[in-house]
């Protein structure tokens, strides 16, 4: 009896499904954008940083646009799946994804066919500044002492991963700096920033929220962004501390297939602009640990183009 | 004192109640189904959860985690399929027991022993949970975990007790299966073929592997086999209740088991799926008949069990205390509890010594739970097995796909579990055993990662201001895993030997009578 009952219940979803599907109108020609559901495609597992920021958007975008907005995860190949998939989708704007700051890197790092000019960047919604940590037992007391030692010997700087944005960010404090660190992988900001706690690496290189997580285990040095964060307002940003300008952080924001109609773009960029300004969204990512930085379509393409050409320079 | 009152205080009210009770739901439905692990409930509850306050929703999220460790076991004890990672060992003694009629002692005892195992580790957690983690921080570093994957990879030849030569060729499968992928040492992609679906730094998902040499793989064996002779159906379960005998020969699994657990729950990345094959492995080298095990013995699957769940306490106490994950369901819950501006880490129990008094009781209250649900409702859960075949199997079927496709919404995901299953069968027929497959692949990359990252610390030190003396200690024990076995092998032949194992097997075939009775009588 009881199975019978789950089959009939999971008949019954099918029928559901099948009907619901069967029912979506089909957009019409001079139509208002938007008419159907819209799909938001995240390039990781749920759960993570990257899912937990888009779907809080989407939750504002919805109010925004009056039609619902489906995140929809779609992990693999660091997020190339993803972004090669939102590249291939009709040019209508109904496919919509979460793009991190590996959108400026697969292409380098993997060989992916993730290039700038294959999406319409719709707009920024957040940042995670980087930050340099050493052990709070280390030598280097300051931004300038681990800089000086870092010239001289090659020191190690733990990561995230390879291919990472903060691999990428040791790589470009050796080139501004003139360190010869010596970048070494971990699996996760979180364990990169405890081998530095605990001395197996001289310092790492993670975002803000990882290392303030680990306390007195370990001291922060530097920040890379234009100012300093709220949580850790004593630590300078490198460009106070060494007179580099240093920026490397953990960006994202919303983009789509290229080439769409004008006016579904302009509703996209407005519907994300006034979805960044809403306190649920901005709670959420201060929580979190992260900077709501915005920037609007134009700045945010010029931005991508930017990261592009420096990640081909400091990984390729 | 006031902590305690606070922590405990907090959880006092009809929600939490409620988010108990549904967590407890949906982690012993999410077990029960191969391919939805623990990790992916928490993942997508966690959408949820984030509109709750921290402690109700905490209470949904730990409860599932708990839960699935009591649900996964019923799948592969009845249908060789593990209902997550975690239990993996579970089918190794579980299954064949359940081939000889004797599931429901086997669930029975797995659920008693996976209960034990938590609330044993979160002993640690309780008692001690900063300075242990920092401890397993500040000397487990990357040339230790490196030593420490390499003993755990002897137990290869421990799975394989048939032949060595077999278990080897199936841990190296494993292995070359693991280096598929994104290799994250350097970022470079290997033997990925230039598909994008094999790209990423799992490379060939491990869920759809398992699912596919455990679960599809007996399926399709036994539809092969099926005209030939008739399968005993498992609905047989024989008798619930352990006897005192049973319950005495116990004891030392779990102890040994409790304690490989432990250990594998405070390392990062070493989950309950690492430490249940370890746990089986080290019980059955210990045990004096090793042979029955892999054959039905209700020792392995309490090793198997044991040493799977005591890894949660372990894994929520590098969690919470260090901020790294102790698992990937501990990796998806610092992601939620950011975003409830908890920020896992040493700070947490400065801060918050309240909350850690709370999670405590969550999981503890989580394991009463679920093993009172377990109990009771195992029988009427046990009944859908009652189909007959030609339902049941494409059932089982759909269920996989199901659950491989649900993991990355690619088709990709189901055909590779299809076509392990297939693999699985060709290995079957050949004698090459699936347990090691599982563990090179699980172990491989992380002792291939810790090594590439030894090597680049040791540029310009001196050779023993890297390796340390608990790193060289771990080598030195693999090596001797590695030697004494083969040694022993060859002095098989000795009738001390003969007459041990004659022994092992007249006490065997007497139990089996002996419980053969039991059931007659009834």
């Amino acid at each position: 009896m009881r199975k019978k009952s789950l089959i009939t219940g999971v008949a019954g979803l099918a029928a559901l499904a099948l009907a619901v599907s069967g029912c979506t109108p089909v957009a019409e020609e001079g139509g208002e954008f938007p008419e159907n559901d819209i799909r938001l495609i995240i390039q990781a597992d749920p759960g993570g940083g990257s899912d937990l920021s888009s779907r809080a958007l989407a939750t504002e975008l919805e109010g925004q646009l009056g039609v619902s907005v489906i995140p929809e995860n779609m992990p693999g190949a660091s997020g190339a799946i993803a972004m090669e998939y939102v590249g291939e989708q009709a040019a209508d704007g109904y496919t919509i994804g979460f793009a991190p700051v590996e959108v400026a890197m697969l292409n380098t790092t993997q060989n992916a066919n993730v290039l700038p000019e294959n999406y319409t960047f719709i707009g920024q919604i957040m940042l995670a500044p980087g930050v340099i940590t050493v052990a709070a037992d280390s030598p280097y007391e300051t931004l300038e002492d681990l800089i000086a030692a870092g010239k001289d010997e090659a020191l190690t700087v733990a990561n995230s991963g390879a291919g990472s944005i903060w691999e990428a960010a040791a790589l470009g404090i050796n080139k501004e700096a003139g360190t010869q660190f010596t970048p070494v992988a971990y699996d996760g900001g979180a364990t990169a920033v405890s081998a530095a706690a605990s001395g197996e690496a001289d310092a790492a290189v993670s975002g803000g929220g990882e290392a303030i997580a680990q306390g007195d285990a370990v001291r922060i040095l530097g920040v890379m962004h234009d100012e300093r964060l709220e949580q850790i307002s004593d630590v300078p940003t490198f460009q106070e501390a060494i007179g580099a300008d240093i920026q490397f952080g953990g960006w994202g924001g919303i983009y789509t297939t290229k080439d769409i109609p004008e006016d579904v773009r302009a509703t996209l960029e407005e519907a994300v602009a006034t979805s960044v300004e809403s306190d649920s969204y901005k709670e959420f990512q201060e929580n979190a640990g992260n900077l709501v930085v915005y920037k609007d379509s134009e700045e945010f393409t010029a931005f991508v183009n930017e990261q592009f050409e420096l990640y081909k320079e400091l990984l390729g | 004192m006031n902590q305690l009152i606070e922590g405990l205080s907090a959880l006092a009210s009809i929600e939490v109640v409620l988010c108990l009770l549904l967590g407890l739901g949906l982690g012993l439905l999410v077990g029960m189904f191969p391919g939805i692990t623990a990790t992916m409930a928490v993942a997508l509850a966690s959408g949820f959860t984030l509109t709750l306050d921290p402690v109700p929703g905490l209470c949904v999220l730990l409860t599932i985690y708990v839960a699935a460790n009591f649900g996964d076991r019923v799948p592969s004890i009845l249908i060789n399929t593990p209902g997550t990672p975690a239990s993996i060992a579970t089918t190794l003694d579980g299954y064949p027991m359940a081939k000889q009629g004797k599931a429901g002692l086997a669930l029975t005892m797995s659920a008693f022993v996976t209960a034990g195992g938590v609330l044993l580790s979160m002993v640690i957690f309780i008692a001690a949970a900063v300075p242990i983690a920092t401890i397993a921080r500040d000397y487990f570093r990357s040339p230790e975990l490196f030593a420490l994957v390499v003993f755990g990879l002897t137990v290869m030849i421990g799975i394989a007790s048939n032949s060595v030569l077999k278990g080897l060729i199936a841990g190296v499968i494993g292995l070359l299966i693991g280096s598929v992928g994104l290799y994250s040492a350097t970022g470079d992609q290997r033997f990925t073929f230039g598909i994008s679906e094999l790209s990423g730094s799992e490379g060939v998902s491990f869920l759809a592997v398992i699912i596919g040499l455990f679960g599809v793989t007996e399926l399709f064996d036994q539809m092969l086999t099926h005209s030939k002779s008739q399968i005993k159906p498992i609905s047989a379960l024989g008798r619930w209740w352990p006897n005192k005998a049973e319950f005495r020969s116990s004891l030392k699994p779990f102890a040994v088991s409790s304690g490989v657990g432990l250990v594998a729950g405070l390392v990062p990345a070493a989950g309950g799926d690492i430490a249940g094959l370890i746990g089986w492995d080290r019980v059955r080298r210990m045990s004096k008949h090793p042979k029955s095990f892999g054959k039905g013995n209700l020792e392995g699957v309490v090793a198997a069990d044991t040493a799977s769940s005591a890894t949660l306490g372990g894994s929520l106490t590098t969690t919470m205390a260090l901020g790294i994950p102790g698992d990937s369901v501990m990796a998806v819950m610092i992601g939620s509890m950011l975003i409830w501006g908890l920020n896992p880490g040493p700070q947490l129990f400065t801060t918050r010594p309240d909350l850690v008094v709370t999670m405590a009781a969550i999981m503890i209250i989580a394991v009463v739970l679920s093993l009172i649900a377990s109990i009771v409702r195992m029988k009427g859960m046990v009944k859908l097995l009652d189909t007959p075949n030609h339902y049941l199997w494409p059932t089982i079927l759909l269920f996989c796909m199901l659950g491989t496709y649900a993991t990355t919404n690619s088709i990709f995901t189901v055909v590779t579990m299809l076509v392990f299953g297939v693999v699985g069968v060709v290995l079957k027929r050949v004698g090459i055993p699936a347990g090691p497959v599982v563990l090179g692949l699980l172990l491989g990359p992380i002792a291939e990662e810790n090594l590439a990252r030894t090597l680049v610390l040791q540029q310009g030190r001196g050779f023993f201001e890297v390796w340390s003396p608990i790193a060289l200690a771990f080598l030195a024990l693999a090596a001797i895993s590695l030697i004494v076995p083969m040694l022993r092998r060859r002095k098989g032949s000795t009738l001390e030997q003969k007459v041990a194992d004659e022994l092992a097997q007249a006490e065997t075939s007497a139990l089996d009578s002996y419980n053969e009775k039991q059931e007659n009588t009834k």
